[in-house]
C-alpha cells in the first residue's frame, strides 16, 4: 500500500516537473522571440546599413542595389532608418529590414514612373522594424532615401486589418485604398495584432515630391 | 526527474550546483540556437507577408 502511494506521488512529481518545464521553455520562448531576434536582427542591419553607407560615401550617385537599395525614414514611427532589401522571405526580412515584394506581386522601385513600391517589415521579434504602424495618419511622412534622392511619400490611408490572401493591396493601383489611376505609391504591410500575425495591417502613401541628394546628405524637411 | 538528475550527479553540493548551472546554460543555449529558430517559422506569430499562402 504505502509502496503503491509512493509510486504514485512519484509520477505526479515527475509530470508536475514536465509542465514546469513547459513553461520555463514556453517563457524563453517569449524572451526569444521578443529580445534575442531583435538583438540579432539590429546587429546584421547595422553592418550591413554600414556597408551601404560606406559605398555611398563617395556622394551621390546612380542607383545601388548591392546590400540594399536604400533607407526607409518614418519619423511616426521612430527615429531609426530601415535598411531596404529586395525580397519578402524569412531569410531576408529577419535580419531586421523591409523588403519589397518580387512575390506575388512585382513591387515597382521608387525612382518608377508608375506604380506601387510595396513593403514588409515584422511587427514584433527580428528587428520589429514596423512596429509603431498604427502610429502612422493620414499626412504623415514616409521618406525614401536612395544613394542620390529622397523620395518624398504622405499616407493617404490606413487598412487596419485586412486577411493575408488580399494581395491586391499590393496592385500598382491599389484600388481599395480609393485610387483609380496610375501613381507613384507606397505600401506598407505588416501583421497585426501585435505578437501574432492572425491578420495584416496596411499603410498606402502617395508620393509628394522627391529632393536631390546633396553633398552633405541634408535630409528633407519632413526628417528635421 | 530533476531529484534523479541531482542524485545521479558525481562529487558534493557545491560541485554539482556547478555542474547543473553548466547543464542549464547548455539547455539554454541549445534552444536559443537551434530549437527556437526550428520552431519559429511553425508558429502564427510573425507571418507580415500578404501572399495568400
Amino acid at each position: 500500500m504505502a509502496r503503491a502511494r509512493n509510486r504514485i506521488a512519484g509520477i505526479i512529481s515527475a509530470f508536475g516537473e514536465l509542465l514546469i518545464t513547459a513553461g520555463l521553455v514556453m517563457g524563453l520562448f517569449v524572451v526569444y522571440s521578443l529580445w534575442w531576434t531583435n538583438v540579432l536582427a539590429d546587429r546584421a542591419a547595422d553592418q550591413d546599413g554600414a556597408q551601404v553607407r560606406d559605398r555611398w560615401a563617395d556622394g551621390p550617385g546612380a542607383l545601388d542595389t548591392k546590400d540594399g537599395i536604400g533607407f526607409l525614414h518614418v519619423p511616426a514611427m521612430g527615429d531609426d532608418e530601415i535598411l531596404v532589401k529586395q525580397g519578402t522571405t524569412s531569410t531576408i526580412l529577419n535580419n531586421g529590414v523591409a523588403g519589397y515584394y518580387t512575390d506575388p506581386i512585382k513591387s515597382a522601385l521608387p525612382q518608377d514612373k508608375k506604380g506601387n513600391f510595396t513593403l514588409a517589415a515584422h511587427r514584433d521579434g527580428h528587428g520589429a522594424k514596423f512596429h509603431n504602424i498604427h502610429k502612422l495618419k493620414t499626412g504623415d511622412a514616409i521618406v525614401f532615401e536612395s544613394k542620390d534622392t529622397w523620395y518624398v511619400y504622405k499616407v493617404y490611408k490606413s487598412l487596419p486589418e485586412t486577411t493575408k490572401y488580399n494581395v491586391d493591396v499590393l496592385q500598382p493601383v491599389p484600388k481599395e485604398s480609393g485610387k483609380t489611376k496610375p501613381g507613384r505609391y507606397i505600401t506598407l504591410t505588416t501583421c497585426t495584432p501585435m505578437y501574432t500575425s492572425d491578420y495584416r495591417y496596411i499603410v498606402w502613401g502617395e508620393l509628394e515630391r522627391t529632393e536631390k541628394v546633396d553633398r552633405d546628405r541634408t535630409p528633407p524637411a519632413e526628417l528635421l | 526527474m530533476y531529484g534523479w538528475i541531482w542524485r545521479h550527479l558525481p562529487g558534493n553540493a557545491w560541485v554539482r550546483a556547478l555542474i547543473s548551472i553548466v547543464l542549464v546554460l547548455a539547455v539554454v543555449y541549445a534552444l536559443f540556437q537551434y530549437v527556437f529558430p526550428w520552431a519559429e517559422p511553425l508558429l502564427p506569430f510573425n507571418d507580415v507577408t500578404v501572399d495568400g499562402q
